[in-house]
């Protein structure tokens, strides 16, 4: 649908607590939506076999990360926004690249501690939401108690659109509180029809009441539609629309709308509230340019606007390796851009070709020739962007996403079930790395263990679990690890000679190495200061991977060593002897001794941890805090819940979701990311050096 | 629906950046008289030296200080004459409890 004027296209995503419907949800609006191109064969009378058909293919696709769809004219594009907590970071540039959402809770257990979460998340990038009200069709279902828990544990306002004809078995439809109207579902089943009709007599007076309410709420956010109803005592539907989609945009209050998926009924009306009330590109105001190096994450920054006919910039927010080959989904926020175009990764500083383009629908994937300002694309055959990274125009080369490093906090060693799929397993590893900047890969020097790197549990559980369903391999892995690093706190310089007679050609290399500790974050850096050529050249860059591969594995517990300096000021060769193996042996060797003697500590590393909480727990939550080693940094306050922000040693945070649940009912929820590496203390060590010696 | 009895007309504007927010509605009788008014509370205030909770504007629309502070989810005031009838959350609210405290009279 290249081509959609800017105005009719919406970016959502659809989140959900697990279970509260969000797949079938889904499913239906692709279906309703690819309905609406092909009613000619709905009337030829489909069978269900047909259905089922279109079903599992359907299946297929919307576990894509950006689906295609269109309703009345308008682009609508469904964006899946991972579910959990450990994606941190997924979730939030998920987040950043849609313009608004359906967010989905359950007509009988209302808001859940899940939801909470979600809703929170969604709250710091001031996603504009509507709420569909699902499974009104289940035993124990109630409307109003579903609404009544979006005002007591969100805190929101929340607004009725809609007031639910029946309830259970007996559901059948909306009243539609906007156009005061009936809209009544023919039956249950897939595509069932439906047709508007009056208000039944006995809601009347409810919807009246609640019509009073929806003006009351809406109209606040505009004068001038006050001043139309105290001229007329009512507003127009035109005129009423307006304010739900001003407020909606401003989080002034909450559309709720309802229905059942599952049953068919009330998802058409959701479709025609994501065109009335949710953003366009345009309605939002433009995504700010990423902070310099350094500076505050909050100053004011340029924005870019949803311009086409600016210079292009994108966002590539996810990849996906599929059996067509690698997928790059991209945001475009402005300009225009053709395939064949060449563009900058700005991110990683090198061009990009465009080659084809693709749009993904519920059963094809369509080939675009042109994409604009405020859609989103799959890109095939970047050579090498990654999520996070920015395309930009080289007229206007701006970043929109800081390459945030995220720092892989959690290890486990992972090993082949059966020794023949070492090689599948290590290819597999390295494309999986390759798609998600947050997972590191490693081979422990001492013990030829691979080491996977990421950032929490559950994350490098769906890491294995994708091992298994994509490569087809299956894996031991060993129980997590805290991500710890070695360093040194003085300088030292070691002198080592590798010297070998051992029947015919011998081995002979010298090196002489000093070592120096240098600030956090430096990583390992290698200087050859060597003047005469006491070490020939050629042998240089084995002493650097000399030093670099015996790295990985420190000296004291056998964790990475960072942020020191490896300086080669001297050495001595042999004619005959020397080889660049021995000069890596000898580098090696320089390592292990000299970083003994350089005061070598443990570094470990501390989370950036924020938990949310009513404020009834505050308490709870700080003490709890403290006793784990955690340094509270700031407490803020909204309304009723209350954000508490702690820098905390990861080692403390093992098992901390159930515990915060236990303490708090389950009503708390946080989030962690890396925030700094500090020296370990001294008695857990010992602890740690006790265990891997 | 109850139609109004007064005709409400926009007040004081809110300065600042931004599109101006009415800070009042006025309800005016038919000879044109302001009878009764909604006034939207605001707060916390700061002026520098002190905090106000809630403030909202008299008839001469100066800033007044509310206390008690009015409980949490009051948005406006209704007026009639110099006296508070009611508060309300919204607007339209407080519209509608303006005109009740003059229908009782
Ligand atoms: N009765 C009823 N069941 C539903 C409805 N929507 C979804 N379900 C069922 O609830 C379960 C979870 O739904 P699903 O869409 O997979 O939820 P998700 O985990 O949020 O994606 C499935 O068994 C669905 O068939 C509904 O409207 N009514």
């Amino acid at each position: 649908m290249a081509g959609t004027p800017l105005e009719k296209i919406r970016n959502i995503g659809i989140t959900a607590h697990i279970d509260a419907g969000k797949t079938t949800t889904t499913e239906r609006i692709l279906y309703y939506t690819g309905m609406s191109h092909r009613i000619g064969e709905v009337h030829e009378g489909n069978t269900t076999t047909d259905y089922m058909e279109q079903e599992r293919e359907r299946g297929i696709t919307i576990t894509s990360a950006a689906v295609t769809c269109s309703w009345k004219n308008y682009q609508i594009n469904i964006i899946d926004t991972p579910g959990h907590i450990d994606f941190n970071i997924e979730v939030n540039r998920s987040l950043r690249v849609l313009d608004g959402a359906i967010f989905i809770i359950e007509g009988v257990a209302g808001v859940q501690p899940q939801s909470e979460t979600n809703w929170r998340l969604a709250d710091r990038y001031n996603v504009p939401r509507i709420v569909f009200i699902n499974k009104l069709d289940r035993t124990g279902a109630d409307f109003f108690r579903a609404v009544d828990s979006l005002k007591e544990k969100l805190g929101i306002v929340p607004l009725s659109l809609q007031l639910p004809i029946g309830i259970e078995d007996k559901f059948v439809g909306v009243v539609d509180l906007v156009e005061m109207k009936a809209i009544v579902w023919e039956g249950g089943e897939l595509g069932a029809k439906y047709h508007d009709e009056p208000i039944p007599a006995e809601l009347e007076e409810q919807a009246r009441e609640y019509r009073q309410n929806l003006l009351d709420t809406a109209l606040s956010v505009d004068d001038a539609a006050m001043e139309e109803y105290f001229e007329n005592g009512d507003v127009s539907v035109e005129t009423l629309k307006r304010c739900i989609k001003a407020g909606t945009i401003s989080g002034a209050f909450r559309p709720v709308l309802c229905g059942t998926a599952f049953k068919n009924k009330g998802v058409q009306p959701l479709l025609d509230a994501v065109l009335d009330y949710l953003p366009s590109p345009v309605d939002v105001p433009g995504i700010k340019v990423a902070a310099e190096e350094g500076e505050d994450e909050h100053a004011d920054r340029r924005i870019i606007k949803a311009d086409p006919n600016a210079p292009f910039a994108g966002l590539a927010f996810k990849i996906i390796n599929d059996k067509y080959g690698t997928l790059t989904f991209v945001r475009v926020y402005a300009g225009t851009l053709k395939s064949g175009d060449t563009v900058l990764n700005t991110t990683k500083g090198h061009r990009e070709r465009i080659g084809r383009m693709f749009q993904m629908h519920a059963d094809k994937r369509q080939e675009i020739k042109e994409v604009s300002a405020g859609d989103i694309a799959a890109f095939v055959g970047l050579k090498d962007t990654g999520t996070g990274d920015t395309l930009a125009s080289p007229e206007d080369p701006v970043i929109l996403e800081r390459m945030a490093f995220p720092v892989p906090v959690i290890d486990i060693s992972v090993e082949p079930k059966t020794k023949e799929s070492i090689e599948k397993m290590s290819i597999g590893l390295q494309k999986l790395a390759g798609e998600d900047p947050s997972l590191r890969l490693r081979t422990d020097q001492e013990t030829g263990q691979t080491i996977l790197s990421g950032m929490g549990e559950l994350h490098l559980e769906i890491i294995i679990d994708r091992l298994k369903r994509e490569y087809n391999v299956e894996a031991n892995i060993g129980a997590p690890q805290v991500a710890y690093r070695e360093t040194i706190t003085r300088p030292y310089t070691e002198t080592y000679t590798h010297k070998k007679q051992t029947g015919g050609a011998g081995q002979f290399a010298e090196v002489k190495i000093v070592f120096e500790p240098l600030e956090r974050n430096q990583g390992v850096q290698f200087e050859n200061a060597v003047v005469g050529g006491a070490v020939p050249r050629e042998y240089i860059p084995a002493v650097e991977k000399g030093i670099k591969t015996q790295s990985e594995t420190g000296v004291l517990a056998g964790f990475p060593t960072v942020d020191f300096k490896a300086t080669l000021v001297d050495g001595k060769y042999h004619d005959v002897d020397s080889s660049a193996l021995a000069f890596e042996i000898a580098s090696k060797a320089a390592f292990r001794d000299g970083m003994k003697k350089a005061s070598p500590i443990i570094l470990e590393p501390v989370m950036d941890v924020e938990v949310t909480t009513p404020q009834d727990h505050v308490g709870d939550v700080v003490g709890d805090l403290n006793r784990r080693r955690g340094m509270i940094q700031s407490q803020e306050s909204t309304g009723s819940t209350v954000i508490v922000r702690a820098h905390v040693p990861l080692k403390e945070m093992f098992g901390y979701i159930s515990d915060l649940r236990s303490m708090t009912k389950g009503r708390a929820s946080f989030t962690m990311q890396f925030h700094h590496y500090d020296p370990l203390p001294r008695n857990l060590a010992d602890e740690i050096m006790a265990k891997s010696a | 629906m109850d139609s109004p009895r007064l005709h409400w007309m926009r007040g004081r504007q809110e300065e600042g950046p931004g599109v101006p927010r009415t800070l009042e509605w006025i309800g005016c009788d038919d000879a044109g008289e302001a009878i009764a008014r909604v006034v939207r509370i605001r707060g916390p205030v700061s002026t520098g030296w002190r905090q106000y909770w809630a403030v909202a504007l008299d008839e001469e629309a100066r800033v007044v200080e509310l206390r008690p502070t009015p409980p949490e989810g009051a948005g406006w005031l209704a007026y009639i004459g110099g006296q508070v009838v009611g508060r309300a959350a919204l607007p339209l609210q407080a519209v509608r409890t303006a005109e009740a405290a003059l229908g009782a009279d």
